[in-house]
């Protein structure tokens, strides 16, 4: 073949071991095998949705941190009324003991009343503000202590509130009966009035929601009083309702030893891995006021102790007892939640390294090969050139000189 | 035979020689043009006179023409594989900067997907952290963001790309006028028996710089070269170019229209404006297609897990975010609809603690859209086509690149100037000159002889 230029072939093959070199280089600076989509196409794909794997698994991990200190202060908390409810079993055990005189009794009530109040202090929990035994209303203390009756900040004689006047729409005005262990939420509609409330109220009485004899009246002096008609077992009203204004107990209506659940039902869960969620709370009312009701067997102990017989005290003892079983199969799943959370902490943890592997083989270059890969390129681009240098002086004219 | 005859024979000798080096000459001062084809004289031994007594004799050289060494086939192979170059380095030099866009380590949509589900995480930790909340709403608003941003960059390619179009019509346009314009010229100097030379160099050299603009199809006939586009497009016959025209569709896209007002844009192949159109009306458009889809789908159903639950205040969710009716756009539309921390729908029973609803918002990363896809997987399939693409456009370029140097190489063997054979040819052609000179100055000195002859015999 009749060759005439050599310089296009000599400059096409400096152009691509530069940019070989220049490949290498960046491979070798960056630790990236591709650093740009078209690189690997397929890897830059996989690479996304191994990403989004990465992060989650992050967050679950995070997710971990931020829910097992919670779960563990919650498990303290109902250790420690375990241990209360121990104390409460000896003193009631010992109460009921016909040796037992009078003044003991009530000395014995009295150390009780302090066991409830740890108790209540123990279900008050809270973690970074978060109460752990309030269901999903968590910036409260969900256990209040409760009165028999609840008088509105809002109307007076000269301005009474009336059966007709209007409720403001949206608002929730809500009750829990220290009795039922319930709570009834109004949450007013358009068009709703104190006569609405006052008939959601007898309804739920009714239903056994509240205890009966709970009942909304306009008092005299034309405000809206709640009340029950039970003296050992009160109810604590709330209500963001304009109208009515706040609910506040009436003075002295407060019933001793009587604590209302003002929380709810809700369990949140929240995702620690791709197919696991963990409940992250106990709602207060599951724990200490339904089932074998703890604060209620409490508050039974308490007033047998003050008045009642040694069967009594007997008795309610035993409710107590029932309460303690109750409670700690309560801890259970909590307990089983807090050791899953750990081992899925040690899960994530590798899973992590598994991703962050897998990334790494999908567009990562080991330092080795891109070294090596660096110095055949330099030895590539330096023999191009040596060859450039070599046969592109060369001519005939240099001879016929 | 006379001196005379032997003087006019060494005189033709001296011009031919002369003619030789004169093509020599010329060959090495444009061994670097661009497109020129090397010319060779072509001498002929003159018709042999006869002397004496039946005897023949040679009657010296004639320059008859100088000819191009020309390779019509290669040339136009590359002229095929020049449109083809062209059209990939347009589809990649697009595709290369679109794909900055879809990287997998800033702030990509992926990214912000991620970092968004993230986040409606991290509040399911604390449903009624504010600032769990509002960090929602930022990650949502970065996605948005994410989206619009890729969208634009999109369209601003396309618009890029518009104005390619229009300046490679114009270009288009100038080159066929000036391809018409040497085709009489040429003809008429083949009609005299010649070589087209440099005016047909010329004239290669644009169509070159045409088939880097679109494929043409080049036919020799009468009146020089007849050129069409690949869909039969007349642009040049004879003496005369026909112009094509842009016009804006209603698309909002430059279309190209022929001479007659017909839209041939979807035909226009190969060069950069062939590059250009596939690159804006099929890639990019693609592209939006799935972005818009992903944007759409995954703006609704965002809206429709929010819809499933209560904000803060205890109402039903609203929208997340405001996401077009129809698909194409909502990637470059798509922006937060709430900005009030307290209205992101955590809640499932309308409680403000509760964060039950988030299982919903959460769910929407891992659950397939309308499109069969989850939101992660589309993005990704986005990603892989946008790469694919590039990577495809890249390999296409270093293909033709590399077939092209080839063809070029063949040429150059065929047409090109070598330095040191034209300088071999000037020794030789130097030398034939001074032997011819040598015959001259012998036959004057044979003259001068013959002159004397007289003289002596008088003195």
């Amino acid at each position: 073949m009749r060759v005439t230029n050599l310089l296009p072939d000599v400059q096409y093959q400096m152009q691509q071991s530069q940019q070989a070199l220049a490949t290498a280089n960046q491979q070798l600076s960056t630790g990236l095998r591709v650093n740009q989509l078209s690189d690997d196409p397929a890897a830059s794909a996989n690479m996304v949705v191994s990403l989004a794997a990465s992060a989650s698994v992050d967050q679950y991990t995070s997710n971990v941190s931020s829910v097992l200190p919670r779960m563990q202060t919650a498990d303290s908390a109902m250790s420690a009324i375990v241990t209360s409810l121990n104390s409460a079993i000896t003193l009631g055990t010992s109460g009921a003991s016909s040796s037992s005189v009078t003044a003991n009794k009530q000395s014995i009530a009295t150390q009780v009343q302090s066991i409830l109040s740890s108790v209540i202090s123990q279900a008050n929990t809270s973690y970074n503000g978060v109460y752990v035994f309030g269901g999903s209303e968590s910036t409260t203390p969900p256990f209040v202590a409760a009165s028999t009756t609840y008088t509105s900040s809002q109307g007076s004689v000269a301005n009474p509130l009336a059966a007709t006047t209007a409720l403001t729409a949206g608002s929730v005005t809500s009750i829990s009966d220290a009795t039922t262990g319930k709570t009834m939420t109004f949450k007013a509609q358009a068009g709703d009035t104190v006569a609405t409330l006052q008939q959601a109220i007898a309804s739920a009485a009714v239903a056994g929601t509240l205890s009966a004899g709970t009942t909304a009246t306009i008092n005299a002096k034309g405000q809206l009083s709640i009340a029950t008609t039970n003296a050992s077992q009160g109810i604590v009203v709330t209500s963001n309702d304009t109208s009515l204004g706040a609910m506040a107990a009436d003075p002295n209506t407060a019933v001793a030893n009587s604590y209302a659940y003002v929380g709810n039902s809700t369990v949140n869960s929240v995702q620690v891995g791709d197919s696991l969620n963990v409940a992250t709370n106990i709602p207060g009312n599951q724990l200490l006021t339904s089932g074998a009701n703890v604060i209620g067997s409490l508050t039974n102990l308490i007033a047998a102790l003050q008045n009642g017989t040694e069967s009594q005290i007997g008795t309610a003892t035993n409710a107590v007892s029932s309460a303690l079983n109750y409670v700690s199969q309560q801890r259970i799943p909590l307990d089983s939640t807090i050791s899953q959370l750990n081992s899925q902490e040690s899960y994530l943890s590798q899973e992590k390294i598994t991703l962050t592997t897998q990334q790494t083989s999908l567009v990562g270059i080991s330092l080795s090969t891109a070294a090596t890969n660096v110095s055949q390129a330099q030895l590539t681009n330096s023999a191009v050139l040596a060859a450039a240098a070599k046969v592109l002086p060369q001519t005939l004219l240099d001879y016929l000189r | 035979m006379s001196l005379n005859t032997s003087l006019s024979i060494a005189v033709q000798s001296l011009n031919a020689a002369a003619g030789a080096l004169q093509a020599t000459n010329n060959n090495i001062a444009n061994a670097n043009t661009p497109g020129y084809t090397r010319e060779v004289p072509i001498l002929q031994a003159s018709a042999p006179s006869t002397v004496g007594n039946n005897l023949s004799v040679g009657d010296g050289v004639d320059l008859v023409r100088y000819q191009s060494v020309r390779d019509e086939l290669l040339q136009s192979q590359i002229q095929q594989e020049t449109s083809s170059q062209s059209g990939a380095n347009a589809q990649l030099s697009s595709l290369q900067q679109i794909q900055t866009v879809f990287t997998t380590s800033a702030q990509d949509i992926g990214t912000e997907m991620s970092a968004l589900f993230t986040s409606i995480s991290t509040l399911s930790t604390n449903p009624s952290s504010s600032s769990s909340r509002q960090a929602v709403l930022s990650a949502g608003q970065n996605l948005a963001n994410a989206f619009n941003t890729v969208s634009k960059t999109l369209t601003a390619q396309q618009s890029g790309l518009n104005t390619q179009v229009t300046q490679d019509v114009s270009q288009i346009n100038q080159l066929t006028k000036q391809i018409a314009a040497l085709n009489p010229q040429i003809t008429a100097l083949k009609a005299t028996g010649q070589d087209g030379g440099t005016l047909q160099d010329q004239q290669n050299q644009l169509v070159l710089s045409l088939s880097k603009l679109t494929t043409v199809s080049v036919v020799q006939s009468n009146d020089g070269i007849t050129l069409t586009t690949g869909n039969g497009t007349p642009l040049v016959v004879g003496s005369k170019s026909y112009s094509l025209q842009t016009s804006t569709g209603s698309d909002g896209m430059t279309h190209v229209l022929d001479q007659s007002g017909a839209d041939i844009t979807s035909s226009l192949t190969g060069g950069n404006l062939g590059g250009s159109i596939q690159t804006r009306d099929t890639a990019i458009s693609g592209m939006l297609t799935k972005l818009d889809t992903l944007a759409n789908q995954f703006g609704s159903a965002m809206n429709a897990a929010q819809a499933a639950g209560y904000d803060q205040n205890g109402n039903a969710g609203q929208d997340f975010f405001t996401v077009s009716g129809t698909v194409t756009g909502s990637a470059a539309t798509i922006k937060m609809a709430i900005t009030d921390p307290t209205l992101v729908a955590a809640s499932s029973d309308g409680s403000a603690g509760s964060n039950g609803n988030l299982s919903k918002l959460s769910a929407v990363q891992t659950t397939a859209l309308a499109s069969g896809q989850t939101p992660g997987n589309a993005y990704a399939s986005l990603v892989y086509q946008v790469g694919s693409l590039t990577s495809n456009a890249n390999a296409e370029s270093t293909a033709t690149t590399s077939s092209l140097n080839q063809l070029n190489d063949q040429l150059s063997s065929v047409s090109g100037v070598s330095i040191d054979e034209e300088s071999a040819n000037l020794i030789q052609y130097q030398q034939a000159y001074q032997a011819a000179a040598r015959v001259v100055s012998v036959i004057q000195q044979l003259f001068s002889v013959t002159m004397s002859m007289g003289t002596a015999a008088a003195s």
